[in-house]
């Protein structure tokens, strides 16, 4: 064939391509031609127990289950923590279980979230599921954990083979997913894009292949970059709302921020048990839609839950004053979490006064930003450098502090001459070692102050922290007239 | 681990979430984004929700509005 004739070739044969990818990401509906074949899959990701919008989403599946397409419901991730209506519940992330099984989810990544309660919790909250949990890239010892799995093939109409493995992000430096290394305790973990390309073996055979994912947007494009037999990537971890969702190497990849504010939906045409249109758009669940009353009523018994009103703790007085409360909630955080100083800045101190019976309720309140723990490791030097900071913040004592106490000197004008630390029985905080020091994650992102260690993110909440310590029923007496930052003005006595 | 916020890099601690990021680049736009009037991108011009968590190399833009999406 000479160079003209297969020109004319290509043209011809590339025209139809052309065309399909021009309605790639669109937000036109495919219509199947005969002998096609419609797949829809509905995703969520990050729903952090916002349950609200539940019925909306029922509603919605509904609707297009009784439209005849092959519909699927897969979820990429962290379905736990965010609210106390879900992460409160005993047992801990029912309402969720419940509202998925009842949704009929076909699929859930495992999300770094789920360890949130622990794996006993996810382990019990996986034998109850409906569905699948999804990890190509955790390895569970034998016998444990029996619903994880790496992969999973679905079948649709027509004899079509949707092949979809889940994928889970770890960190670099810990190789563990961002959760506290106790509740991973047993797994292991491995790399996520290695994990995704021994998944290319699923290729043939399958008339479809998806990662479920939870590694972030970011690792997400790396992955179609470097996996181009993809045809979908559903993703979360990031919070991005891709919206229409995006061809990156010809595989299509979608995410719907978080919170349960959008629902994603994918659909797929299919001829000859090829994939040979495909696009992804969000729906706006924010808005007023129709609702699923069936489900609407789950959700409001689940809100319904006294749980917030539980007492956790009966201290032997009202605890009252930024001291008092900063101190008790440095306390938890260095008791609970095994660290030599805790700091809290008054500004996360959001209440003056706890009642007696300490609830739930009364923590939040307390406590309500979803502020992290954050560990540094630091010198005393560099403590008396972010204690100078947070004086000079508003020339007043601003950080309340549990494991050492702490006195700042000034001049006539406030101005800062001297910080002094003392540890265990005053003794001055010895300059040739280090500390692991706590902080809500606020104090290192709006603080500046030196630390050659940057840190790390606990993965706990400092709310969380405190009820954790509240639950053991600690000794509450020592919350009063309490005083471990001190101010020595020049002049004064 | 190292972010870049409006193509600066910002040194935070790991785990961090993006609004822990865009707070420690900017107390004038961490104002901004928390009064609404900007919202944080990533570097392909998706919205990120504020509690997003965040991986080193990362990169966001604090504007206030969308962009044009952006091509690495």
């Amino acid at each position: 064939m000479n160079k003209a004739a297969r020109f004319v070739l290509s043209v011809f044969l590339l025209l139809p391509a052309l065309l399909f990818c021009r309605g790639c990401s669109s937000g036109a509906s495919m219509s199947p031609a005969p002998g096609e074949t419609r797949l829809v899959i509905f995703h969520s990701n990050d729903v952090h127990g916002k349950i609200d919008n539940f019925a909306k989403v029922a509603a919605i599946l509904k609707r297009e289950r009784e439209s005849g397409a092959d519909v699927f419901y897969f979820c990429a991730g962290d379905n736990f923590t965010g609210n106390p209506i879900v992460d409160r519940f005993n047992p801990p992330g029912e309402p969720m279980l419940q509202l998925l099984n009842r949704l009929g989810l076909d699929l859930l990544a495992v999300g770094n979230h789920e360890f949130d309660y622990g794996l006993a919790v996810l382990e019990n909250f996986a034998a109850r599921a409906r569905f699948p949990l999804l990890a190509a890239n955790i390895q569970a010892p034998p016998g444990a954990f029996p619903q994880l799995r790496p992969s999973v093939v679905l079948e649709a109409s027509g004899g079509i083979k949707i092949a979809v493995f889940g994928l889970i992000q770890i960190e670099k430096a810990s190789g563990l997913p961002s959760t506290l290394p106790e509740r991973v305790k047993g797994l292991t973990f491995s790399e996520p894009l290695q994990a995704a390309l021994e998944m290319k073996t699923m290729r043939p055979g399958n008339h479809v292949l998806i990662a479920l994912t939870h590694i972030g947007y970011d690792q997400d494009r790396l992955l179609a970059e470097r996996m181009p037999e993809l045809d979908v990537i559903i993703g979360g971890h990031s919070h991005t709302r891709v919206d229409p969702a995006e061809i990156v190497n010809g595989v299509l990849i979608a995410q719907t921020g978080s919170d349960n504010r959008f629902l994603g939906r994918v659909e797929l045409r299919m001829r000859d048990g090829r994939v040979i249109e495909k696009k992804g758009r969000l729906i706006d669940l924010r808005g007023k839609l129709k609702e699923d009353p069936e489900v609407k009523a789950m959700i409001d018994r689940f809100n319904r839950n006294p749980a917030l009103t539980r007492v956790l703790a009966t201290a032997p007085f009202d605890i009252t004053g930024k001291e008092e409360l900063g101190c008790l909630m440095t306390d938890a955080w260095r008791r609970e979490l095994g660290l030599d100083i805790a700091f809290q800045n008054n500004g996360g101190i959001r209440l003056n006064r706890l009642d007696k019976k300490i609830t739930l309720k009364d923590v939040y309140a307390l406590d309500p930003f979803d502020n992290q723990v954050v560990e540094i490791t630091m010198t005393a030097a560099e403590i008396r450098g972010l204690v100078r900071e947070s004086f000079e913040r508003g020339d007043d004592i601003d950080l309340q502090v549990s494991g050492i106490t702490y006195t700042v000197r000034t001049d006539k004008d406030q101005s800062v001459k001297e910080v002094l630390l003392r540890g265990a029985g005053g003794k001055a905080l010895p300059e040739d070692r280090t500390f692991t020091v706590g902080f809500s994650s606020f104090i290192p992102s709006a603080y500046r102050f030196e630390h050659k260690d940057p840190g790390r993110s606990l993965g706990i909440s400092t709310a969380d922290v405190l009820i954790h310590f509240l639950e053991r029923h600690p000794d509450l007496s020592v919350y009063r007239d309490i005083r471990r930052a001190f101010v020595e003005t020049e002049g004064q006595s | 681990m190292q972010v870049k916020v409006n193509e600066k890099s910002v040194e935070i601690f790991s785990g961090a979430r993006v609004k822990d990021v865009v707070r420690k680049y900017s107390r004038t736009a961490w104002k901004q984004v928390r009064g609404k009037k900007y919202s944080v991108f990533d570097r392909y011009g998706h919205e990120v929700a504020l509690d997003g968590e965040l991986s080193g190399g990362e990169g966001l833009f604090v504007r206030s509005v969308e962009p044009e999406k952006r091509q690495r």
